[in-house]
């Protein structure tokens, strides 16, 4: 898509449905982050909509932060797999592809490679958002190629360490000795080692963490997608806990984020020089030109 | 019958901190009014977690989010 296909005739828009008209007119397309970013969430329409997630689901916080800190949402594709994380992100007003159970980083490469032939002149933000079991147990082996391939578009893994969707079986980064429904004895191997693996396979810009700080998260998000754009394959890997297969009561839900913060899920940021000078590059711009905004807003209003 | 996020208005204006609704994981649900300086809760859509009882009470100690029952409305 583009902003010309998102934009209504001036004419049909009284024909058009509500939601879509506010979604043009207040949601985030075509605005900068301080207008329509993570920081005011709640005062525009956002690009996800009402999902028929659980209450309190961590993942579909994470989901919700994603969208509102894509750089360029008209000029973005998702890309999902089979689980819980897909039924709120083919929710939004981004174009979503579903991939056959764990082929998703296949598709992505095949569709970041197609963009750039077909639209040499500008950027076109492939991101693929799919659990811990499309990424890391059924998509193993295709999102491993992808990365060793070098396919520059990015890869988020909403890491709930359980099958959730299917009831409770253990996956493979559920942690060591994890109890769940279908699996009763507890896990008897640890959790894979998912950021190394990602740092082996050429992964230039990898991140883990838990998204307690919305800032944070909402950069990171940001900077996968601008490295990705012009470097390699980058890789989020983020806690999005399951309160339902982990019994945590949902108004704990952000606590026990916090808790998984300072254990297992400790901030870890790795980038090669490349990755490292291109996001100096890209903040430089973005400071310069909300400096350039907040001027022109003063000389407006004197 | 089930709970819904209720926000204290008059209190919630004098803060006018727009924490809460950062940390919803539904969209478009826990929105913030500039006009009144104030969140307010879409109970149509509100399915009831209390995560932002929890960030307006537990982390902020305001206190101006509370859970109460839905109220049943007219077709």
């Amino acid at each position: 898509m583009s902003m010309k296909y998102i934009t209504p005739a001036e004419t049909f828009k009284k024909y058009l449905p509500k939601d879509y008209v506010e979604l043009v007119d207040y949601g985030p397309f075509g605005k900068s982050q301080e207008e329509a970013g993570p920081g005011n969430m709640g005062q525009f329409k956002e690009l996800l909509e009402e999902h028929p997630m659980c209450s309190g689901c961590w993942m579909a916080y994470f989901i919700r932060v994603i969208f509102a800190a894509l750089p360029n949402p008209e000029e973005t594709v998702t890309l999902g797999t089979a689980g819980c994380g897909r039924l709120a992100i083919s929710q939004a007003a981004v174009p979503f592809i579903y991939g056959n159970y764990g082929d998703q980083n296949a598709m992505a490469s095949g569709l970041t490679r197609a963009f750039r032939l077909r639209f040499p002149e500008k950027h076109k933000d492939v991101i693929t958002i799919a659990g811990d079991g499309g990424t890391m147990d059924i998509g193993f082996s295709m999102t491993m190629h992808s990365w060793i391939r070098g396919e520059k578009f990015t890869t988020i893994m909403l890491d709930n360490e359980v099958y959730g969707n299917t009831g409770g079986q253990e996956s493979g980064m559920s942690p060591q000795g994890a109890v769940l429904k279908m699996a009763p004895e507890g896990k008897k191997f640890g959790k894979m080692p998912a950021t190394d693996l990602a740092k082996a396979a050429g992964c230039v810009y990898i991140v883990r963490l838990s998204p307690t700080n919305i800032k944070k998260a909402a950069q990171i998000i940001r900077r996968a997608i601008f490295v990705a754009r012009e470097v390699g394959p980058t890789f989020i890997h983020a806690y999005t806990s399951c309160n339902i297969e982990y019994s945590i009561p949902t108004e704990e839900v952000f606590k026990d984020a916090k808790e998984k913060e300072k254990g297992r899920f400790s901030f870890d940021e790795y980038m090669t020089d490349a990755a490292r000078e291109v996001i100096e590059r890209v903040e430089a711009e973005e400071k310069a030109a909300r400096k350039a905004r907040k001027e022109a807003m003063k000389a407006g209003a004197m | 019958m089930y709970y819904v996020a209720k926000v204290d208005s008059d209190k919630c204006a004098d803060y006018k901190c727009n924490m809460c609704t950062l940390y919803c994981p539904e969209a478009n649900t826990l929105m913030f009014d500039k006009e009144n300086n104030t969140s307010w809760v879409d109970e149509d859509r509100c399915k009831g977690c209390a995560l932002c009882v929890y960030v307006c009470t537990d982390l902020l100690d305001r206190s101006c989010i509370t859970m109460e029952m839905a109220q049943a409305q007219e077709a």
